[in-house]
């Protein structure tokens, strides 16, 4: 279907994402690729999980088709559905069938927040069947060997009716991410904000700090997501203190004392 | 020209008061012209008073009483006649309190000190303070620290403690900065290394200093103590290093928080504008204040006010001072990085550097008095305690806890030696180890597996008589912070541990000691508890008690409600948000809505010939929440005070938000007294109505006996899993450790309550724990890790905070 084409060839990766390995978890994609087995990255946010798919389907030279999870995601906005146009009735792949048919990365962003008769969906092709059934055209897809499965979900929330089920979890290889480590995150911040080093090098001291905190009511510390973005408002021309508190203080907390706190932090390293 | 005026030509004047009369005659015969016509200058209800304040100074301090005349034009500038009688009286406090120089201060600075107090410009004070400090301090330190007032600040490694008040400045803000540069300091302190050196690292440098003064160690003191004591002016050598240590520290600071240090600029500067003139000291002492000086600002090169002498040996100084921290300081060094303390350029140097001022000012004549402390002391022996403390503490968790895990015929099997050769490491046992206990990093079976021996050589496995015993988690990690401490684990701890070897049942510290015997209990609630040492369970082990609480005539939930009113409003509204958020079911058979999105594909599936689906309503399903929630109170005896009546008042909003939400709830609380009395207090069942008998009985909750948490958390499983719910919620509420009267006390309590939360959770229950304690303590994260938990460090918002965390885990 030449639309469809059209469609896959849009998420397609041109130019080589930038991303900093921090360990083995290349070389394990890569392997899980291999043999054809579905990918879970779990960790808090903005540490890199999405970047990281971005790189890996560059990497394999497959298109990468995202889908962020939601409450009110059905079946069909996964799978497909027909459509009218012109009086006429036309099928629309959703992305998960428009990822099996192309042989694509599908990658299922916080999956926790889809509805659980939503996840289910995602059952035979994350085993060995590889297999999605589109009821609706009486169709199954098989999967064909270049096409991969990968969700993320981040564990630090703490709501109990967002919990992966066990048959869900249990189909994937887990990845476990978490903030890089500190010359990592720097080279990072430095080269994702255009920085210097030093500066950069105080904004994850910044983060490092505020990590500290999660006993004392914070609920998760500064992502490096954040960092970047003061690390851009910095480059801008805004004063550091001030890119920290609107970047990162506030983003994290409303709660008087521990904004108080995180702004002690910043002042004290910029 | 000078004036020999005789007596009665002075005075044209007469006091009207005796006292006064005499400081005239006084003043007159000193030959004190000036003060006299100065005094003279006042109208006479003035002069009277100041007089009669003079007098009364003049008993207690000459000194003080002139300089309280000198100051008086200033105080009079912006005080009020009838003030003077205050100020005076607030300078005696002073004095008294901290002497001439402070109170000489205190008068001059009446504006600062003396006047912002009479317009309700106090200073900031340390509990003030706290909330914002604390976070700042272990966000920084990245673990637990704890804040503590004391006259001077100082830290044992544990506390860092703080003057109470800071009233340096005059806003609030600026007196912060000084809590947060002190704080900061002794952190630096800390991170820095120079209270966890040790001289046998320096035996060079020791070995010379012998040779030099012909002092021995006394070998009981703790680091830096031990090395200042090598000197003959030992305090000297103390202030020395203290200088060096403060002026590596600042460097540190300057490197990894800029910001701090510039913020920081005026209050060194302040800080040094209250230190005594070198001009006022002698002997080194003057030389010494200089440096002080230097190191506060780093300004004063020249040395003023010292004599061509001093000021040689001073600019002699400034150089090996300038040296402090300085080679191998790595800048790239984040903050969490550890370990600067025992790198180049670390407390070693400074020990050198002591003696070379040391001999310095061993030119200088004259006794060395002790100057001001800088930012800070020193207190050796107090680390060192805490130091012992904390080591005591983890020998007998580490020969408890490995006692009880090995088979008691291990102790029959083995014979430890004290001289058993390494005991860490990754290496393989010797081939004649027979019969020697060690720790071994790995496991010596299959060979081509095993890994190169870690860098820290974690034990994991304890080799006895040939045997191996791969050791549980817990031990594991006993022994690897036995190891960071003293470089590696005792002998003696092996040998100890296998002395007791199977000892639990019999020595250990667990509840089978004492009179409770052996014996299993009968009954209907008789629960297990979870032996962490044996790694099984204790069959039968604990009595619970279900018993009623007699509701209490009380205004207790309205008086709550009426305090909270301005946030039980915005409470309520939320809690009604996420009722009406309750899930809109799409694509439903009927519904109060139509779903145009199923009708739009319905249409088209009819178009393309798939038999169009009947499903097109959305149906708004408020029964789709489906929690049940049981909320676990610790009523135990340390929760008397502060801690249960902010409980009972968490409780009591709690009720009000879950009566708008409509979840169903529970509430129960628990206490009792050893294994047989657990007993489990019913505030409010599952399906019961919030009624005034409840509330009564919430009214009625108060602080009983102990904290055997197994038992209830056990209970409430059992109940909650027979409850037909989409979601099962337990939530325990507690302070501090669980413990019990008998030896459910330490890791055993931690490990059982541990277990049976995780028992909670594998029976399809979401466990959540919320403890109050004043700081978050180790055991926590490992108790509590397993589920989810969260920790309040001031009580005082665990009732508008339980409502927020509700929702959190809900939504
Ligand atoms: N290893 C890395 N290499 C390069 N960039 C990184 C790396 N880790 C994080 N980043 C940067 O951090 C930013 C945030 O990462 P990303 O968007 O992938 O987070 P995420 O884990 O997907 O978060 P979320 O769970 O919130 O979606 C990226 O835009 C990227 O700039
Ligand atoms: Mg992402």
């Amino acid at each position: 279907m030449p639309v469809q084409q059209e469609r896959i060839e849009e998420h397609r990766i041109t130019a080589e994402p930038y991303y900093l390995p921090r360990g083995e978890e290349l070389e394990i994609a890569r392997m899980v690729y291999a043999h054809r087995l579905p990918l879970l990255l779990k960790g808090p946010t903005g540490c890199g999980k999405t970047r990281f798919m971005e790189y890996l389907a560059w990497e394999l030279e497959r298109p990468l088709v995202t889908v962020s999870c939601h409450d009110d995601l059905t079946t069909g906005d996964l799978v497909g559905r027909y459509l009218i146009r012109g009086g006429e009735a036309v099928w629309m792949d959703g992305p998960l069938s428009l990822a099996v048919r192309a042989g694509a990365i599908c990658y299922l962003d916080e999956i926790v927040e889809a509805r659980k008769d939503t996840t289910v969906v995602i059952h035979p092709l994350a085993d060995d069947r590889r297999e999605l059934p589109v009821e609706k055209l009486g169709e199954l897809l098989t999967a064909p060997p270049e096409f991969m499965l990968a969700v993320s979900y981040n564990p630090g929330y703490q709501s109990v009716l967002k919990d992966l089920k066990q048959s869900t979890r249990q189909r994937f290889v887990a990845l476990e991410f978490d903030y890089p480590a500190a010359e990592f995150e720097t080279e990072i911040v430095a080269r994702e904000a255009g920085l210097d080093e030093g500066t950069a090098r105080n904004l994850v001291k910044v983060a490092t700090m505020t990590r500290g905190l999660k006993d004392s009511g914070l609920q998760e510390g500064a992502s490096t997501r954040l960092l970047i973005h003061a690390g851009k408002l910095i480059k801008g021309g805004i004063a550091p203190r001030t890119a920290c508190r609107v970047a990162v203080c506030a983003p994290l907390s409303d709660e008087p004392e521990m904004l108080a706190a995180l702004e002690e932090i910043v002042s004290s390293v910029f | 020209m000078p004036t020999t005026l005789n007596r009665d030509e002075k005075v044209t004047w007469k006091s009207a008061t005796t006292a006064g009369q005499a400081l005239l005659e006084e003043l007159a015969y000193w030959g004190k012209d000036d003060y006299l016509e100065r005094l003279a200058a006042y109208p006479e209800p003035v002069r009277e008073e100041v007089l009669r304040l003079a007098a009364a100074i003049w008993p207690v301090s000459y000194a003080l009483g002139y300089n309280f005349l000198d100051q008086v034009d200033k105080g009079l500038s912006c005080l009020a006649p009838e003030q003077l009688a205050e100020w005076v009286k607030a300078t005696l406090d002073v004095y008294e309190r901290e002497g001439l120089q402070a109170a000489t201060r205190y008068l001059a600075e009446v504006e600062d000190n003396f006047l912002c107090r009479l317009r309700g410009e106090h200073g900031l004070s340390l509990t003030a303070a706290t909330s914002r400090l604390l976070p700042y301090l272990r966000g920084l330190a990245g673990g637990e620290l704890a804040l503590a007032p004391a006259p001077v600040s100082w830290t044992d490694g544990e506390t860092i403690f703080l003057p109470p008040e800071i009233s340096l400045f005059k806003q609030s803000v600026a007196n912060f900065t000084v809590y947060k540069l002190l704080a900061t300091f002794q952190w630096g302190l800390l991170k820095l290394g120079t209270l966890t050196g040790d001289l046998a690292m320096f035996p060079g440098l020791a070995k010379e200093l012998i040779n030099r003064y012909g002092r021995q160690p006394a070998g009981e003191e703790p680091f830096p103590a031990d090395f200042c004591s090598l000197f003959p002016a030992p305090r000297q050598a103390a202030d020395l290093l203290m200088l060096l240590e403060s002026q590596r520290v600042l460097r540190y600071l300057q490197q990894q928080l800029p910001g701090l240090m510039r913020d920081s600029l005026p209050v060194c500067r302040r800080l040094q504008s209250r230190r005594p003139a070198p001009a006022s000291l002698r002997g080194p002492s003057r030389v010494l204040e200089a440096w002080s000086r230097w190191v506060l600002t780093g300004e004063g090169e020249a040395g003023e006010g010292l004599g061509p002498e001093e000021k040689k040996l001073y600019r002699q100084g400034l150089l090996l001072l300038a040296a402090a921290g300085e080679p191998g300081e790595d800048a790239a060094a984040p903050v969490q990085g550890g370990g600067a303390g025992q790198q180049e350029g670390g407390v070693g140097q400074s020990l050198e550097l002591t003696a070379g001022l040391y001999q310095l000012l061993a030119e200088l004549s004259g006794d060395y008095e002790r100057i001001e402390p800088l930012l800070g002391i020193l207190r050796p022996a107090a680390v060192q305690a805490v130091r012992l403390r904390r080591r005591e503490e983890r020998r007998q968790r580490f020969v408890e806890a490995l006692g009880a895990f090995l088979p008691p015929e291990a102790a029959t099997s083995a014979t430890t030696d004290e001289e058993a050769g390494p005991v860490t490491g990754g290496a393989p046992p010797p081939p004649d180890s027979e019969g020697l206990a060690m720790l071994i990093g790995r496991s010596g079976e299959g060979d081509e597996e095993r890994e190169p021996p870690a860098a820290e050589g974690a034990p994991e496995y304890l080799v006895i008589g040939g045997r191996e015993f791969k050791l549980p988690e817990e031990i594991q990690a006993l022994a690897r912070e036995i190891q960071n401490d003293l470089g590696r684990v005792p002998p003696r701890y092996l040998s100890a541990a296998v002395g007791q070897a199977g000892g639990s049942a019999i020595r250990g510290p667990g509840p089978a000691a004492g009179s409770d015997g052996e014996e299993s209990l009968v009954g209907p609630l008789v629960y297990d508890e979870w032996d962490y040492r044996r790694q099984g369970f204790r069959k039968d082990w604990c009595k619970l008690l279900p018993k009623e609480l007699a509701p209490v005539q009380s205004t207790f939930v309205s008086s709550t409600l009426a305090r909270y009113r301005g946030s039980l409003h915005q409470l309520k509204r939320q809690f009604e948000m996420m009722r009406l958020q309750q899930r809109h079911l799409r694509r439903q058979r009927d519904g109060d809505e139509i779903d145009f999105d199923a009708v739009v594909e319905s249409l088209a599936d009819a178009q393309a010939g798939v038999s169009p689906t009947e499903k097109l309503f959305i149906r708004l399903d408020r029964d789709e929440r489906n929690i049940a929630a049981v909320f676990l109170v610790d009523m135990s005896s340390s929760t008397e005070g502060w801690v249960s009546l902010s409980l009972k008042e968490a409780l009591a909003l709690m009720c009000e938000a879950l009566e708008v939400l409509g979840d169903r709830y529970a509430i129960y609380g628990f206490s009792g007294m050893r294994r047989q009395r657990s007993e489990f207090y019913h505030v409010k069942h599952l399906d019961e109505p919030y009624s005034d008998l409840v509330r009564g009985r919430l009214a009625a909750i108060n602080p009983r006996e102990y904290t055997r948490m197994g038992p209830p958390i056990r209970h409430v499983t059992k109940l909650l899993t027979a409850v037909d719910a989409r979601v099962r919620l337990l939530i325990t509420l507690s302070d501090g450790k669980p413990e019990d009267y008998d030896d459910y006390k330490g890791d055993y309590a931690i490990e059982d309550t541990r277990h049976a939360l995780i028992e909670a959770r594998a029976a399809g229950v979401h466990p959540f724990a919320i403890t109050i304690d004043r700081q978050a303590q180790d055991y926590i994260p490992h108790l509590y890790g397993a589920v989810s938990y969260c920790f309040i460090d001031d009580v005082r918002k665990l009732p508008l905070r339980l409502p927020g965390i509700y929702r959190t885990l809900t939504t």
